[in-house]
């Protein structure tokens, strides 16, 4: 007889015998531990996700800084993100205050309005179903800020263009507002607004000149309309929201330097999008620690279950590792057998729990969206192959040190007692 | 000689009180032959036979077996004089009910790091009369079946002693007796040592040689 080079296999042909031994006992672990790795894989799922939507939803406002009129400057950030009401204006001329700045590479001035959509009427607190963001943009500066915006070609969306800056009653849609409104370039868009000052709604006609391709960012869900236009619409000439501003260079001197010459400006405030992207992070921060919270109790609820899992079919099978050391089965024989169980285990949780996450990840983040909203656009939950490579390991690890126990005992029995005691 | 043991004692404590188990037996076992130790239930059977096969240690006296001694040896040490000398058979069969016959045959070449021959499974198997049934699972096989299969899992090995506790104990008369004309062939074939407890005089008169324990002492030898 020879030595067999290939004895781990046989050890893991044993090991899932012995598994499928008591499976629904089995199944129940699996379960547990995917429960456990769901959780996990969900959790880190979202945190990636949520930077990554953080950051590019920031990055692709396309400035770094924005002057605004002062107030809560984070409030304000996110309202740009994601839309709403209760905005607050700058006077226009700071624009020609701070264009000349000698540090800034380009400078675009933008004015948001909200507007009702078409049927529906104008209320403060109202879902955001029910208003539309009119943005007001100088459309030569506009584009240079954001250079990756195109218009979506094909049938019915072919010939799109931007207005002129003195072009009246033509809008460009982002693509979610398109959609939503069942708009194509040539149509006719309605949309209500009501002057400061006014109480009553004025119903305006537009026509679309060009729709927008997806950007991912809230750019999708809004009707671009020339600056001037759209402060005569809300009763608001001589006004802007944010002047969105790009350094030649961008660093935190730089950043520094550019703060304290503007805000000595007494109705402004100027916010660096560095410290909105770090604030929005930290706004769920408290959310993501509690959750985290729930993973780590599932995770030793997970842990405590497979050693008591292991140690009933230890217990249960202990006249057999009597027999087993009795042919010839040394301490290492068993604990290896009895080791290898957890961990497969553990294994087979990690990868129906990374599989449930991956597969549910879209209904996970359904259900965060719906409970708050992010001020973020695009996905929010991001299981990257390093997310679930990390639980799977973590899984591991966990049925290593959860093995312990069961296979040390396991392997300390003697076989004329564990035979006995068997019987 | 396979096996040598002079003045074995195992005793036991039992709260204040010492069990004496086995107390001063001499015994020597060679190749090709069958013992088969007789007694009441509490004579020290199978005290003897766990001592003579390296599952448990001696309180006093001196055990050679297969050329080692063996007498105060940790559980670690005597694992590694089983390993390839001695084959098990006990009276429940202890089969793995997840194993096929073939597996449980060859699981202790798996402890042993052997590699499973086929040829070698398929001759031992031919040799206990199971060919048809390689492929069945323990439930699917009778007693007498059973412990054929235990005694294959015992020869697989190769090895040169074949402890047997009540072998045919759960066994009727006449699969009892066949089990009893296997081992003899194993030993006068392939020159086992074949060392058995059994209840029944009539399997133990079959044997080369009969002792009789009492009280842990051997009270009669033929």
């Amino acid at each position: 007889m020879t030595t067999d080079p290939f004895v781990l296999p046989r050890y893991f042909a044993l090991a899932v015998k012995n598994l499928r031994r008591r499976m629904v006992r089995t199944v129940l672990t699996v379960a547990g531990v995917a429960l456990a790795v769901t959780v996990a894989v969900s959790l880190g799922g979202f945190m990636l996700g949520y930077r990554g939507a953080i950051d590019k939803s920031i990055d692709m406002l396309g400035f770094q800084i924005m002057i605004m009129a002062k107030g809560c400057p984070y409030e304000a950030a996110t309202m740009m993100l994601k839309g709403g009401t209760g905005l607050l204006y700058l006077p226009a001329d700071i624009y020609d205050k701070v264009r000349n700045d000698t540090d800034i590479e380009s400078i675009t001035p933008i004015f948001v309005g909200v507007a009702a959509k078409q049927g529906s009427g104008i209320r403060d607190d109202a879902g955001e179903k029910n208003f539309l963001i009119i943005s007001g943009i100088e459309v030569p500066s506009y584009k240079v800020m954001k250079p990756w915006m195109q218009f979506k070609k094909g049938a019915g969306y072919d010939g799109g263009r931007w207005f002129g800056d003195s072009s009246r009653g033509e809008v460009v849609l982002g693509f979610e507002a398109a959609e939503y409104e069942q708009r194509k370039v040539g149509d006719t868009f309605y949309a209500s607004i009501t002057p400061a000052g006014k109480t009553e709604a004025v119903m305006h006609t537009f026509k679309v000149v060009g729709v927008l391709d997806r950007t991912g960012t809230q750019d999708d869900g809004t009707v671009f309309l020339p600056i001037d236009e759209a402060r005569g619409y809300f009763g608001r000439m001589g006004e802007l929201t944010i002047l969105g501003i790009k350094l030649k260079e961008f660093n935190a001197f730089k950043m520094g330097a550019f703060e304290s010459r503007w805000l000595k400006l007494p109705e402004v405030q100027v916010v660096g999008l560095q410290q909105v992207k770090s604030t929005l992070v930290g706004l769920v921060a408290t959310a993501q620690t509690m959750i985290a919270a729930v993973a780590v109790i599932a995770i030793i609820v997970a842990f405590i279950g497979v050693i008591n899992t292991i140690l009933m079919s230890v217990y249960e099978r202990t006249s057999e590792i009597g027999i087993m050391k009795a042919l010839g089965a040394r301490r290492d024989s068993i604990f290896q057998l009895i080791w290898l169980e957890t961990v497969m285990i553990c294994l087979a949780g990690a990868v129906v729990g990374s599989a449930l996450a991956v597969v549910g990840s879209a209904v996970v983040e359904r259900a965060i969206k719906s409970v708050v909203n992010m001020g973020v656009s695009g996905s929010i939950v991001l299981i990257t192959p390093a997310v679930v490579g990390w639980a799977v390991l973590g899984a591991v690890v966990l049925g290593f040190f959860a093995g312990l126990y069961p296979a040390w005992r396991a392997a300390g029995m003697r076989p004329v007692e564990a035979i006995h005691k068997g019987n | 000689m396979l096996i040598e043991g002079f003045g074995l004692k195992r005793y036991y404590q039992r709260g204040s009180e010492t069990v004496k188990a086995l107390d001063g037996v001499d015994i020597a076992i060679d190749a090709g032959e069958i013992v088969a130790i007789l007694g009441p239930s509490g004579s020290g059977k199978t005290t003897l036979i766990n001592l003579l096969s390296c599952l448990d240690a001696p309180t006093e006296g001196t055990l050679t077996v297969a050329g080692k001694s063996v007498a105060g040896l940790s559980e670690d040490e005597l694992v590694e004089v089983r390993r390839g000398v001695l084959g098990f058979v006990f009276q429940d069969f202890s089969l793995l009910p997840t194993l096929t016959v073939t597996e449980n045959v060859e699981l202790p070449l798996l402890f042993l790091g052997l590699k499973a021959e086929a040829s070698r499974t398929a001759a031992i198997l031919e040799a206990v009369g199971l060919t048809d049934r390689a492929g069945h699972l323990p439930r699917e096989l009778s007693g007498g079946q059973m412990q054929r299969v235990a005694i294959a899992r015992a020869l697989i090995s190769g090895p040169k002693i074949l402890v047997a506790d009540e072998p045919t104990g759960n066994l009727d008369k006449k699969t009892g007796e066949a089990i009893i004309a296997l081992f003899k062939k194993l030993a006068r074939e392939e020159g086992l040592a074949i060392l058995l407890t059994t209840h029944n005089t009539v399997f133990g008169e079959q044997a080369d040689r009969t002792i009789v324990l009492e009280d842990g002492r051997v009270v009669w030898e033929s």
